[in-house]
């Protein structure tokens, strides 16, 4: 048998003896990669979406836009048909500002005068229904889905209901709710979608109370110029000449369409380095709780002649495979969950859209990264214990640490075993704290987001604030992901503080401590490190909220980080219980005898 | 139905495992007096049941049937909680094995029961300092386990069994990982117990060990098959063929 194969069928056996430890593993590294990889996929996911909308529906390269319906304003525009680069148009049509509503909710709207027939340029792809007929609207579709409309619905646009003929997507406009494409900074401070009605139907629209705008869509020879169509070309200049014409060009567009993300890129990229801490802690604590039984098997090995080199590919092997399988969950999920994420108004076409490159790399180093970081240390100890006192287990004596046996000594019984099982392990002790800190971080960080006022749009009262939604909603996946990672560790963690001390407990029991004063021990264990956790972990939290943060933030009220302090403390109380009292009703009579060789 | 003169006392004593055919008497039925002062020895092969015996008149073990008494109290319907009390109060184990704390040095393991009895740290250690000063180890209280030789660690575990004074000492093969000289370290410093008055019962497959007993009780198959009163154990130690030190 070749070496390879015989690494390869020792990874499978200990894989198939560990089977739940494989699969925490997997899982902590997934939750890890999948987020890192979400985050980094966004930016380019979002443009991707953009750019595949605007090949699927002829979008245009530069929008031009006038206010106004007079002979001046069409004339401008129209003058744009025969610039320089331009091939092909669309236009010029009139847009209303007015308000749409349904089922008891009102939006702003930006009704457009749709062509039976759409022209060359801008043709909106219909996903559901048909397309615009006299005395049918057809609604945008992050429009549509915000309001709940649906195909067969009746809205009322500017007092007037009609049926919903139609769902479809454009690429002309900003997603849902910037269709206004107005507003300080590139950021509308109005919200409001996308409306298409025949021009009879638009006749009533007609007032001096509604605003209207006239615009062309431009299609042009090279699209990466589009930016050059403006004012400020001299070629096209002389035709703004006694009106006001702004141009927006794709890219504008596209770029606009990231803003809503823009708060959610820190949170998956920053949680996704809060999941990886996390599952470096929990590898480790399963890495260190198989220590033992590793140096023996690295004894036998040693043994009977398997070389250095071979025991260390046996050894990383088996976690670096898994990690690489991890990361290749953790991609997948990214690559299926990327278009919701990154198209929350439903305002593009969502196809998948696959990690790019540089994801895929970065994912792996840190997938692997957590799997070597982990591993290396107790490799190369069980590497360099010696063959005899791998064989005898004598390899992992826990140091005596005098001072902490005084202190204790003058505890109650409970602090006092928990005191001497930290002793015992200090290291896990240190892990099971920062696993603390690092939920109390997330959920300190979204305590602080919803503190912040719910902001909503002047012209939409019902729509909360895009960004803010989205950002909520993504600090609350990651926060429940991180919450679930931590209580598989602080179970792992106190499952492995009580194998480990089991031996002690049982001969603690033997001279007089009950089962009470055991599980409390193993409780104590995991208490005593989570209490400074708490300390740090929640001003962290704030910290780092206030990092992202732009402008000024409100602070929630006190009691509800003191409450997210003490709800961790206890949660931390409850989940090491259970663990801790099965630990504890093991027969004594058996563990001993378990201990002897 | 207690008979007062015996500090631990069981009747009708069993232990099974498993069920119809597969049903396991590893203890079957067995009545036991263990008058106050007395040093007893269990005797038997392997797999007779002498260390269950030990566990189940210790409560580490709960028995399927039968009663045990202690000191006139019956502990074998006591809970867990009632068990640990009773350990804690009134019976020191000895384990072939040794079973000390690794962490902890020989001083603070003798402390340890003391501590869980919930007297003073001063209290304990001045116990754990005097226990180990008569057991001639007064100068390895600071070493850790793996740092003293087999008979030194099973000193150690017989100390700290003393810690609170039980009133009976239960031992399971206490020399069974010792070489002869660290034998003799035992068997001297049982003897030393005996004429202080303790109580003691230990398993034992050595018949050499069994004869400084007061008392031998052979086991087969859970049962008890042989009670014999051996005429004074004391100071037969130099006695003993091939235990001379």
């Amino acid at each position: 048998m070749g070496p390879i194969l015989l690494v390869f069928r020792l990874v499978l056996a200990d894989v198939r003896r560990h089977p739940v430890q494989a699969g925490m593993l997997v899982v902590a590294i997934t939750a890890a990669t999948a987020t890192l990889a979400l985050g980094l996929s966004m930016h380019g996911a979002t443009e991707k979406l953009y750019r595949q909308t605007r090949e699927a529906t002829a979008g245009p390269d530069v929008v031009a836009l006038s206010p106004g319906t007079d002979r001046s304003t069409i004339t401008a525009l129209t003058s744009l048909e025969h610039a320089p680069g331009v091939v092909a148009h669309s236009g010029p049509y009139r847009q209303y500002y007015t308000k749409l509503t349904a089922h008891g909710s009102t939006g702003a709207a930006v009704v457009q005068v749709a062509d039976m027939t759409p022209g060359p340029v801008d043709r909106p792809l219909v996903t559901s229904g048909g397309w615009v007929r006299p005395g049918g609207a057809v609604v945008e579709r992050g429009f549509a889905t915000a309001m709940h409309v649906e195909v067969g619905d009746r809205v009322t646009v500017a007092g007037r209901s009609l049926p919903v003929v139609g769902i479809a997507v454009t690429a002309a406009r900003s997603v849902y709710p910037w269709a206004l494409g107005i507003g300080p900074n590139g950021g509308p401070t109005d919200g409001g979608g996308v409306v298409w009605l025949a021009e009879r139907d638009t006749r009533a629209l007609v007032s001096p109370d509604v605003p209207v705008t006239s615009f062309i869509n431009l299609k042009l020879e090279d699209p990466a110029a589009a930016r050059t169509v403006s004012r400020h070309n001299p070629a096209i200049a002389p035709a703004f000449e006694g009106t006001w014409v702004s141009t927006r060009p794709w890219q504008g567009i596209s770029g606009q369409n990231f803003v809503m993300l823009r708060d959610s890129q820190p949170i998956l990229v920053v949680g996704s380095w809060l999941l990886s801490f996390l599952a470096i802690g929990g590898v480790a604590t399963l890495a260190a709780g198989r220590a033992a039984k590793q140096t023996r098997r690295v004894g036998l090995l040693k043994a009977v002649g398997a070389t250095p080199g071979l025991i260390a590919a046996v050894l990383l092997t088996e976690y670096l495979a898994l990690a690489l399988l991890a990361d290749a969950v953790g991609l997948t999920i990214a690559h299926f969950t990327t278009p919701a994420i990154v198209n929350p108004s439903a305002s593009l076409l969502t196809t998948t859209t696959g990690p790019s490159g540089d994801t895929i790399f970065l994912t792996t180093v840190v997938a692997l990264g957590v799997a070597a970081l982990t591993t290396i240390g107790p490799t190369l100890r069980a590497l360099r214990t010696g063959t005899v006192s791998a064989l005898a287990d004598t390899a992992h004596r826990p140091r005596h640490r005098a001072w902490l046996n005084r202190v204790s000594a003058l505890l109650p019984t409970s602090l006092l075993l928990g005191l001497r099982l930290i002793a015992r392990r200090p290291g896990r002790a240190v892990l099971h704290g920062c696993n603390i800190a690092t939920t109390l971080i997330v959920v300190s960080a979204m305590l602080m987001i919803h503190a912040q006022p719910v902001k909503g749009y002047p012209g939409s009262p019902m729509a909360t604030h895009a960004q803010t939604a989205q950002a909520r909603h993504l600090l609350l996946a990651v926060t429940a992901a991180v919450i679930a990672l931590a209580i598989v560790n602080t179970v792992t963690i106190t499952w492995a503080f009580a194998q480990e001390a089991r031996p002690t407990m049982a001969i603690a029991r033997t001279l007089g401590a009950t089962p009470g004063q055991i599980t409390a021990g193993l409780s104590a264990a995991q208490l005593l490190p989570a209490l400074p956790s708490v300390i740090v972990g929640v001003p962290l939290g704030v910290q780092v909220f206030l990092l992202f943060n732009r402008g000024d933030a409100a602070m929630p009220p006190g009691w509800w980080l003191i409450a997210a302090g003490v709800a961790s403390l206890l949660a931390t109380a409850a989940l090491t219980a259970l663990p801790a009292r099965a630990a504890a009703r093991r027969s004594v009579a058996q563990t001993l005898s378990a201990e002897a060789p | 139905m207690t008979d007062f003169d015996a500090v631990l006392q069981s009747r009708g004593l069993s232990r099974y495992h498993g069920q119809g055919e597969s049903l396991v008497r590893a203890v079957d039925e067995v009545d036991l007096d263990v008058p106050a002062g007395q040093t007893l020895a269990i005797m038997g092969p392997s797999g007779c049941g002498k260390s269950t015996l030990l566990h189940l008149l210790g409560g580490l073990e709960r028995p399927t049937d039968g009663e045990v008494w202690l000191a006139g109290r019956r502990i074998d319907h006591l809970n867990e909680r009632g068990l640990a009390r009773m350990r804690r109060r009134s019976i020191g184990f000895v384990f072939q094995n040794f079973h000390l704390v690794e962490e902890l040095s020989a001083r603070e393991n003798v402390e340890l029961p003391a501590l869980l009895a919930g007297r003073s740290s001063r209290a304990a250690r001045r116990r754990a300092a005097d226990l180990l000063e008569r057991i001639g180890l007064g100068d390895r209280t600071r070493h850790l386990p793996w740092e003293l030789s087999g008979g030194q660690r099973q000193r150690v575990a017989i100390a700290r069994a003393l810690a609170n004074e039980p009133l009976v000492l239960l031992a399971d093969e206490p020399t069974g990982n010792l070489d002869t000289a660290a034998t003799i370290e035992v068997l001297r410093l049982f003897a030393d117990l005996r004429a202080a008055g303790q109580t003691l019962v230990m398993v034992t497959h050595d018949e050499r060990v069994a004869s400084t007993a007061d008392r031998l009780v052979s086991m087969h198959d859970g049962r008890f098959v042989g009670d014999t009163r051996l005429a004074g154990g004391t100071g037969r130690l130099g006695d003993l063929i091939g235990l001379d030190g």
